[in-house]
């Protein structure tokens, strides 16, 4: 097609825009509204998915492990010393908590524990099986907290009295706590397996995790995702179908200039190209509204969300404001062709209304 | 009627510009609107098509212009061969010719400057050449002070010579007018049947349908009448009895 052609037919295009202004005005109010629902989903969408990143981030699982301490504390050393015999002879230092002198793996300390009673016996073995759970495949991220500072920790958040309390245990009778890591994962949704995973290691004791609230994070991410989904693909249908019927108006407007074009030779490329300039003009305007629109609303709806409750973990319009103009260029471009396109090849395939007056 | 017309036909030299052999159409209503027509209409011809209601002249330019499928026979208009045409071709064909309505059909919301511009602009000649030779056709049917003049301020005779300008723009080589003087005072139709006339001199072919009896009566053109979808008289190389 010939460049004046392709200007002649653009400036047609416009001309109809203008000349069915009230039908042109009508489907963008409709579009707009399609594409800023459209715009809020996906914000909504955007902001639940960092809302649950963070909370992903915090919901780290706490594994404690088979050390020196955990044998203090547990019921091990008066069933183990039985048959402690046959257990591992190893020369490895005790655990870091301990003050007894080197002894040999089958005598008791003054704790009345022994070598073979625990598995973790110094810091460098508890490294080591942070390193194991670091090799799983959906672990983020292991932390080693020594039992020391697993105490510190501890008492830092408790009140006076029972940090009182919490020393006193620690100086009669040694530190309670057992050395830990602290293991945050990758994705939510291979939280059990991953559990399980851990829970083999030799040395782990317990995993104190909150389980139940990572199968709801991640029912609740498939729930907004799968919504938003639909309603994406419902307002587009939505979008597809105003066009179309914008399109068809102006078609009927414009029935008899049509039966001229088709009578003076006219391709169906040529009649539909100023159809097609239409809608996605239509398209484009709509898009730009919605923009400005979501922008405006978005910002006084953060604005309050961050001065009613404080929280600063909204996503920012402006790490969005490209996608969304692209999403919303998108939907309008992809409706006002397909719109267009539908409706007048369905008017052009009817043949038979060039020459009707005869 | 018959007795008015020589049906004799005689061998005529010309290159066809028009061959209809054996062709009928049948809606699918069942209407038989033609039956077996065979006809020759040769370049440069001035040819009246007259037949009362429902003869099936409508059928026959609907043919001629691929707007309708013949169900048998071969069509063959301007060199095209229309019984296997595609559909993305009928534009080429149609290309080669110019039409005339009889409501005119003219845009109401362009001048007529843009309503004659318009079908050059289908067929994607320059803005240039759009202006130029849309001055040149409008001077050529007298209204080339009318230019800026909207269809609603013409007189009918005036309007049907902006529908001629436009099918003439783009020099076609058949012209298919459809009772082009049926909106038009006498006066202004001999002037319109003149200008075809004039037009058919410089080497266009014309079909014009009309019921003006007179008009075919006044000029000497070759008469084709259409009855029951039939051609039942047809003076080709002779002249109205």
């Amino acid at each position: 097609m010939k460049l004046s052609s392709i200007k002649y037919l653009t400036g047609e295009g416009i001309k109809n825009a203008w000349v069915n202004r009230l039908m042109t005005l009508a489907s963008v109010g409709v579009l707009v509204a399609c594409m800023v629902i459209i715009g809020l989903a996906i914000l909504i969408s955007e902001n639940v998915n960092v809302a649950i990143g963070n909370l992903e981030q915090q919901n780290v699982v706490m594994v404690y492990m088979k050390d020196y301490n955990w044998a203090l504390y547990s019921d091990k050393k008066d069933t183990s010393s039985a048959e402690s015999s046959s257990s591992d002879t190893s020369s490895a230092e005790e655990g870091t908590d301990t003050s007894s002198a080197e002894s040999t793996a089958e005598e008791a300390d003054k704790n009345g524990i022994k070598h073979s009673d625990y598995v973790i016996h110094d810091e460098k073995e508890a490294k080591a099986l942070c390193d194991e759970i670091a090799k799983i495949s959906n672990v983020a991220e292991v932390t080693y907290i020594s039992s020391n500072e697993g105490l510190e920790t501890v008492k830092e958040s408790m009140p006076d009295d029972q940090k009182k309390y919490f020393t006193f245990l620690d100086e009669e009778y040694g530190n309670p706590l057992p050395s830990a890591a602290k293991v945050t994962m990758k994705d939510m949704a291979l939280f059990d397996k991953t559990l399980k995973q851990i829970e083999k290691l030799d040395g782990i004791d317990a995993i104190q995790s909150y389980g139940d609230l990572a199968e709801k994070i991640t029912a609740v991410k498939n729930g907004i995702g799968v919504a938003g989904v639909w309603i994406i693909a419902i307002l587009m249908i939505i979008s597809l179908v105003i066009v179309s019927n914008t399109i068809r108006v102006t078609m009927y407007n414009r029935k008899l200039e049509i039966s001229i074009m088709k009578a003076v030779g006219a391709t169906d490329t040529f009649v539909r190209i100023p159809f097609v300039v239409e809608g996605v003009l239509i398209g484009i305007i709509s898009a730009l509204i919605s923009e400005g629109l979501l922008y405006f609303c978005y910002r006084v709806a953060t604005e309050t969300i961050i001065t009613t409750l404080g929280t600063s973990d909204i996503v920012k319009y402006s790490d969005m404001a490209w996608i969304l103009l692209l999403v919303f260029l998108g939907i309008g471009v992809f409706a006002g062709i397909l719109g267009s396109f539908i409706m007048i090849s369905k008017y052009l395939r009817r043949e038979g209304s060039e020459f009707a007056a005869i | 009627m018959e007795q008015f017309f020589s049906t004799e036909e005689t061998p005529i030299p010309q290159k066809p510009a028009i061959e209809f052999r054996g062709v009928s159409k049948t809606y699918m209503t069942g209407t038989h609107a033609l039956e077996d027509v065979n006809i020759t209409i040769n370049k440069g011809e001035f040819v009246f098509v007259v037949g009362s209601s429902g003869a099936g002249k409508s059928t026959f330019m609907k043919l001629i212009m691929r707007e309708e499928k013949a169900n048998t026979g071969k069509i063959t208009v301007n060199g095209f061969d229309l019984t296997n045409m595609k559909r993305k071709n009928v534009p080429m064909l149609r290309r080669t010719m110019g039409i005339v309505f009889q409501d005119f059909r003219l845009i109401p919301t362009m001048n007529v400057f843009q309503n004659v511009a318009f079908a050059m602009h289908v067929v994607g000649s320059s803005d240039k050449n759009v202006r130029k030779e849309v001055s040149k056709v409008l001077s050529k049917v007298g209204l080339g002070h009318k230019a800026r003049s909207m269809p609603s301020q013409l007189s009918g005779g005036e309007q049907q010579r902006v529908g001629l300008a436009r099918a003439l723009i783009n020099n076609p080589d058949l012209i298919i007018a459809d009772e082009p003087t049926g909106n038009v005072d006498p006066n202004m139709s001999y002037e319109i049947v003149s200008m075809l006339t004039e037009i058919n001199k410089q080497g266009t072919t014309i079909l014009m349908v009309t019921h003006d009896h007179n008009l075919v009566r006044d000029f000497q053109h070759r008469v084709i009448m259409l009855d029951g979808g039939k051609i039942v008289a047809d003076n080709a190389g002779g002249s109205i009895q």
